[in-house]
């Protein structure tokens, strides 16, 4: 008998952590249920640069601008209903609508931008986007000097650091840039700033996620002076519900640990009519497959993300219309292999790829329809520059080298590579071998298909034999920071809409410049663009300058356009599908760019549906 | 009794600080930076150089004191003396760096419960199942029934549970429509992630009631029961089962440890916010703090249930001292 009670506890245990663990059970039903990867990292805007984290600060924070992100990509009115630009175009001064309030009812200033991009120019901060501030006039120094300053602080004696003298350190870091940095608040809802020199895209920037105001009475009460090192840190406790405050179209109400998060309307939002979407509920599924499953079956609208290893098959099957709701869109981005330049290799070995021709000749021998087709076969485009085509508004891409085989073998042998003796493998006149290229990849991926299938072109094509060398993605990014490779993949997404986003990666002096390509005509083009006030002359500069980086110098071999798959179905095939028992998705951008504004998503019932239907028809 | 439960306790810190000193070796030597969390960008050197300053990361002998002095509360203790105003939590797990906005203290908070429920679940199911296919096996040895859960078994065994996982969700919510996929909300939703986390652990605890319940049948003192005339069940459950169950519960203590801090897989599969995951993700990331924190959490537990282990021992058998 007394043993039999003994199973009591367990089941008491047991009841009280299912009730703790699983949670509320009598919610508002959401209106728009999206599936992410990944749980959101941060809703600092400073410290995020993941693009799902910026997807939730478009609705969370209201920029200064905004794109038209369903239309052509201009930029309109969002906090600011309208600025001028000085003759000189330095000077942008934003006029801030005046009913534009923060959830709490507080009014949106000028002030709010101050702070919020002051807090970004805080090395401690550590906020990735930063650079994007560095063309105001004074921020690159200022982040420089607070660098110094703090360094410093931290040299001196421990009886010199302490709660006063990091105050004071405070003060006069704040002192510094009101007095260095050309970020004004001339009035509560005029914003004045002012670039070292005439930056074309700068609006692009103001609109950019990680750029957002932040509520400076929220971020004060959770900031704090360590007086051992005089850096501000911060409490995260600040991006919680109930204690962030927010200017966009929504507020967190709700956000569990990789349980999920829910958005409802910001009673405060100066636009309210615009908000179709009122609850949105964000289930963070960190398996695709599962996502899949889980969007199938209901659980979702829209699954951002559907990167399965099977997407080849869902895109035949979605072809065919057993799997409607699949689409896939062009990104902002280029899969690409890059050259290492440097004339040695880390092992001391002479580098044969520092020569722009043999990089040619490798480029010319690869055919990437075929890859695209037989490897990938998820339709991406192919493409031969490194900007994709027709993503950034009056920028001519230039043309670039296709697939040519012959032409390929005839630069190899201008390089001075060519099989001499008969073996098939070329030669230099010493009469050695061309080397073996290795190819670095990171693992668990489809880079690995992607390098044998290249390695057999070459060989075909050249008589150029390869390695693959796969590795864990952080030893591999290792490899790339240190030089240790001869090709090694990679990826580039543009973050701003200007070609400079992506060819400032061939600059001389830029840190992701790890292939260490130089070229010195490249740089004065690019010089020039940076000075030239025309913006039309400025793009030809731009495309003249990508030109050598395509049809000449090649320190990548671009491969395709990214594209992102996404699940969600269009009021089109939601009418074409009478059988499924589901919602279509409506307001979702399919610009390249892919930012999409929450607001404007809504979500159409069948019922909703067939009144449309009638006049289409 | 006391003695036994104070010793043992007395070498719970030991072992805890050599497993955080190798756990902090291994994890600084993961290669790549901690703060660089995007493969195909690199962080320009200034911000690098802030945000390694910000953690330690620019000195191991640092961090690790520091760290140490977190997890064990000493940095706790260190600034309520000095009269800080805000003293942060007593036993202080450190920031996550993928996760930017939780602390390790969060992630522990919110996973750890999750899993501890699964885990539980997952373990009575096991012992249900495992206990009742040991039992019926061991009555007939080599008979029909016997042969069919043990092959049952060495499937349970051997099937990855990605595999019974994904299989379970194709049958279950896909086509019969029961239940959901993906979501951790609803009592059922703990069924298939338990029933599949089960499987290996009710396969094991099978094949050792099996055995146990075999040797002990065939033992003279069942062989008296069964003369004077006892109940079949009485024989089973009064005599034999106890003496059988014996290395199931040596079993049930690393067991009920694994299933309770998480499975990556199950996880995974079934979407469950548990801790098991980050025991993989952490280290992909060199999420460090993360790293420690689990780590710390996973061999705290696994110690303290062997010791229950032990404990219980005394119980069930009074032989043992």
């Amino acid at each position: 008998m007394k043993r039999r009670f003994a199973v009591l506890p367990v089941f008491f245990v047991l009841g009280v952590l299912a009730a703790w663990t699983l949670g509320p059970s009598s919610r508002a039903e959401p209106d728009l249920r999206i599936i992410l990867t990944n749980d959101f990292f941060t809703l600092d805007p400073a410290r995020m640069s993941y693009s799902h984290d910026l997807r939730l600060s478009y609705a969370i924070y209201d920029t200064l601008v905004r794109f038209d992100n369903l239309g052509d990509f201009s930029v309109v009115p969002a906090v600011a209903e309208r600025w001028t630009i000085s003759d000189d175009q330095r000077t942008y001064t934003f006029f801030l609508r005046e009913g534009a309030k923060w959830s709490n009812g507080d009014p949106v200033t000028a002030h709010d931008f101050v702070e919020a991009w002051k807090r970004m120019l805080f090395p401690e901060t550590v906020a990735d986007y930063v650079g994007l501030l560095f063309d105001i006039r004074g921020a690159k120094d200022f982040y420089g000097w607070r660098t110094a300053q703090t360094a410093a602080y931290a040299e001196r004696g421990g009886a010199e650091r302490n709660a006063q003298a990091a105050q004071q350190l405070f003060a006069e870091a704040n002192t510094r840039f009101r007095e260095t940095v050309a970020i004004n608040a001339v009035d509560d809802h005029t914003l004045q700033i002012e670039l070292n020199q005439p930056v074309p895209y700068f609006l692009d920037l103001c609109a950019f996620g990680a750029l957002n105001p932040v509520h400076r009475a929220t971020i004060e009460s959770h900031s704090r002076l360590n007086p051992d090192s005089g850096l501000v840190e911060m409490d995260f406790e600040w991006t919680k519900p109930g204690v962030i405050v927010t200017n966009g179209p929504y507020m967190p109400t709700e956000w569990r640990f990789k349980r999920g998060m829910r958005l409802e309307p910001n009673p405060h939002f100066y636009d309210p009519d615009t908000v179709k979407s009122k609850i949105i509920d964000f289930i963070p599924i960190n398996d695709q497959n599962t996502g899949v499953l889980a969007w199938k079956t209901g659980t979702a609208d829209w699954m951002w993300d559907a990167t399965v290893p099977y997407l080849a098959e869902l895109k035949e099957a979605h072809e065919s219309g057993d799997f409607p709701g699949l689409e896939i869109v062009p990104a902002f981005g280029t899969y690409f292999w890059s050259f290492n330049c440097r004339p040695e290799l880390v092992n001391g070995d002479p580098n044969p790829l520092a020569d722009p021709r043999v990089r040619k000749a490798l480029a010319l021998a690869v055919n990437k329809q075929l890859l695209v087709d037989a490897v990938k076969r998820t339709g991406e485009r192919t493409s031969t520059t490194f900007i994709p085509p027709g993503s950034i508004a009056g920028y001519p891409s230039p043309a670039g080298l296709g697939y040519n085989p012959e032409l390929a073998k005839q630069m190899l042998i201008k390089a001075g590579w060519e099989d001499r003796n008969g073996d098939g493998i070329p030669e230099n006149e010493n009469g050695e071998d061309f080397p073996t290229i290795d190819l670095l990849y990171s693992t668990l991926s489809y880079h690995e298909d992607i390098a044998l299938s290249m390695g057999t072109m070459w060989k075909k094509a050249l008589g150029i034999s390869t390695q693959l060398v796969g590795k864990e993605s952080k030893v591999y990014k290792d490899d790339i920071v240190n030089g240790n490779f001869m090709m090694a993949r990679g990826g580039w997404f543009g973050d701003y809409g200007d070609p400079t986003t992506f060819l400032d990666l061939h600059r001389k002096e830029n840190g992701n410049n790890t292939r260490k390509f130089y070229d010195s005509e490249f740089e004065s083009l690019m010089e020039q663009a940076a000075v030239e006030t025309d913006p039309h002359r400025r793009m030809e500069l731009l495309a003249q300058a990508e030109a050598i980086t395509v049809q000449e110098q090649f320190p990548i071999l671009p491969l395709w356009t990214y594209t992102r798959p996404m699940l969600f179905l269009t009021p089109e095939e939601l009418a074409a599908n009478k059988d499924l028992d589901r919602n279509a998705v409506t307001g979702i951008s399919t610009h390249p760019r892919l930012v999409t504004y929450l607001h404007k998503v809504e979500v159409i019932s069948r019922d909703e549906l067939e009144p449309m239907e009638n006049p289409a028809q | 009794m006391i003695p036994l439960i104070t010793s043992r306790l007395a070498q719970v810190p030991l072992i805890l600080v050599a497993i955080y000193t190798v756990t902090f070796v291994l994890a600084w030597l993961i290669p790549g930076s901690a703060v660089m969390t995007d493969p195909d960008k690199i962080v320009s050197p200034e911000v690098l150089a802030a945000a390694e300053k910000r953690y330690n990361l620019d000195d191991p002998i640092v961090f690790y004191f520091d760290y140490l002095g977190g997890v064990t509360g000493v940095n706790h203790i260190r600034d309520r003396i000095a009269g800080s105003e805000n003293p942060g939590p007593a036993l202080d797990f450190g920031p996550s760096f993928q996760y930017e906005d939780w602390t390790v203290n969060d992630i522990i908070a919110a996973s750890l419960p999750v899993s501890m429920t699964l885990g539980i679940t997952a373990i009575a199911i096991a012992l249900f199942i495992g206990t009742s296919a040991g039992i019926a096996g061991a009555l007939r040895p080599n008979s029909m029934l016997d042969l069919s859960t043990l092959s049952i078994a060495l499937v349970g065994i051997s099937l990855p549970s990605f595999v019974t996982g994904t299989v379970l969700l194709i049958v279950f919510p896909v086509f019969l429509n029961i239940g959901s996929v993906g979501s951790w909300g609803s009592p059922q939703d703990i069924i298939l992630p338990a029933f599949t986390l089960s499987l290996p652990f009710s396969a094991y605890i099978a094949r050792l009631t099996r055995l146990g319940m075999i040797e002990t049948l065939s033992a003279d003192y069942v062989r008296t029961a069964r003369a004077k005339g006892c109940s079949p069940a009485r024989i089973i459950y009064k005599h034999a089962f106890k003496n059988a169950f014996l290395p199931v519960i040596s079993y049930l203590g690393p067991a009920l440890a694994f299933a309770m801090t998480g499975s990556f897989v199950v996880e995974k599969v079934f979407n469950v916010p548990g801790i098991g995951q980050h025991f993989v993700a952490a280290v992909l990331n060199k999420d460090l703090f993360l790293i420690m924190g689990v780590t710390l959490v996973f061999s705290t537990t696994l110690v303290l249930l062997n010791l229950a282990v032990d404990i219980a021992y005394r119980f069930v058998d009074p032989r043992i001292d």
